[in-house]
């Protein structure tokens, strides 16, 4: 199966875009204009698409910003503790996530694949 | 008045009570397709007896509030075919505050409003897949006007509200909509046993003088699940003959 594909079709779907290049980098929420109710359909989709559970505050890495001060608080290493919680992201991206994560929420394209494709592997 | 309905499937979750039961001989006869909740063996019988010259045109399923396993069931046997969401279900737990059990306390909110929570959870992912749902949450005038006693049984309805109202808020634009129903005294039920032991005196704080039938709350709730009122959403009806409107 396609992951990419498939999540290309549904996120244009759901958004209503037509002739938008969405590639694995494109942003969700500053690129394609995603707000609070589309991630939840896109959730919802999703489950229904390739039959996975979806937990929401994994695959928009809802918490992302709070692991981060709580590993800060703890004095522990953030990109490990991230990675416990977050294991289908990888050290890399969270790295990348972090260093721009001031410019507004990081979820991309590729952040959904790494999810669907780590629950996948678990079915 | 003929009202259309967009989709037949309806969740009726406390479907063994008279109200419940009334209602859906309603839904069958409006070719709707009742799907009612029971807790017991007496429950399942009580829909049995109630329904039993519709055979086939309606199902029962297994849940207990706080029992998330039944829960799982139930959406196993749903499947993502559901339309509408009636909800009577409320446990009763009447007690001064000053002088209730710790334990009952947690275990009643827990029951009457987390796991509602949860159904409403579930249920709103089903109708956001359709982009289509209505769910209706049957309150009570208590909620407005409680007596010494209800202070927990009010609290949660009025948290339970507050879930079913915000349902509306977050999914309306998504075509899943909400809307609460506070019925006064009703001659049907937990009210019809209450009207007895207080021999009908207090129907005269009424301003119609007289109990809200089964029927008539089963006729509003069918027009609120039509498409003839879809137009309200994430808001509270009260249908108590005027009871507290007044002093």
């Amino acid at each position: 199966m396609d992951i990419f594909a498939e999540l290309k079709k549904i996120v244009e779907e759901l958004l209503d875009l037509e002739d938008r290049e969405i590639t694995p980098e494109t942003l969700l929420v500053q690129d394609l204009g995603a707000e609070s109710i589309d991630l939840l359909e896109l959730a919802v989709t999703v489950n229904s698409r390739f039959k996975i559970a979806v937990k929401d505050d994994e695959i928009f890495l809802t918490r992302f910003r709070l692991y981060s001060a709580e590993a800060k608080q703890r004095g522990q290493d953030t990109v490990h503790y991230i990675a416990v919680r977050y294991p289908f992201l990888g050290e890399e991206r969270i790295e990348d996530i972090m260093a721009h994560i001031k410019e507004g929420p990081q979820l991309k394209i590729r952040d959904l694949i790494s999810y669907v494709t780590y629950r996948l592997q678990e079915v | 008045m003929s009202l259309h309905f967009s989709g037949n499937r309806a969740l009726i979750l406390g479907g063994t009570c008279e109200l419940a039961l009334a209602l859906a001989q309603s839904m069958i006869e409006s070719d709707l397709f009742p799907i009612l909740t029971y807790r017991d063996d007496k429950g399942l019988n009580a829909v049995g007896e109630s329904l039993q010259s519709f055979h086939g045109k309606y199902d029962t399923c297994y849940l207990n509030f706080g029992d998330r396993d039944s829960l799982e069931s139930i959406f196993s046997q749903i499947g993502d075919d559901l339309n509408f969401l009636v909800d009577f279900a409320q446990g009763n737990y009447e007690s001064f505050i000053a002088g209730a059990d710790e334990d009952s306390v947690y275990s009643y909110f827990m029951e009457n409003i987390s796991f509602r929570a949860e159904i409403l959870k579930r249920v709103g992912r089903v109708m956001l897949k359709k982009r289509k749902g209505r769910l209706i949450f049957i309150s009570s005038a208590a909620a407005a006007k409680p007596n010494p006693g209800q202070g927990f049984y009010t609290a949660a309805k009025l948290a339970s509200e507050a879930l079913y109202r915000n349902m509306g808020l977050e999914l309306g634009e998504r075509g899943v909509t909400s809307v609460i129903l506070r019925p006064g005294y009703i001659d049907a039920g937990r009210g019809k046993i209450y009207l007895q032991k207080q021999d009908q005196k207090i129907l005269e704080m009424v301003p119609i003088k007289r109990a809200i039938t089964g029927g008539e709350i089963a006729q509003t709730i069918l027009f609120l699940l039509s498409d003839s009122a879809a137009g309200i959403n994430a808001t509270e009806i009260s249908m108590d003959g005027g009871l507290t409107s007044g002093k």
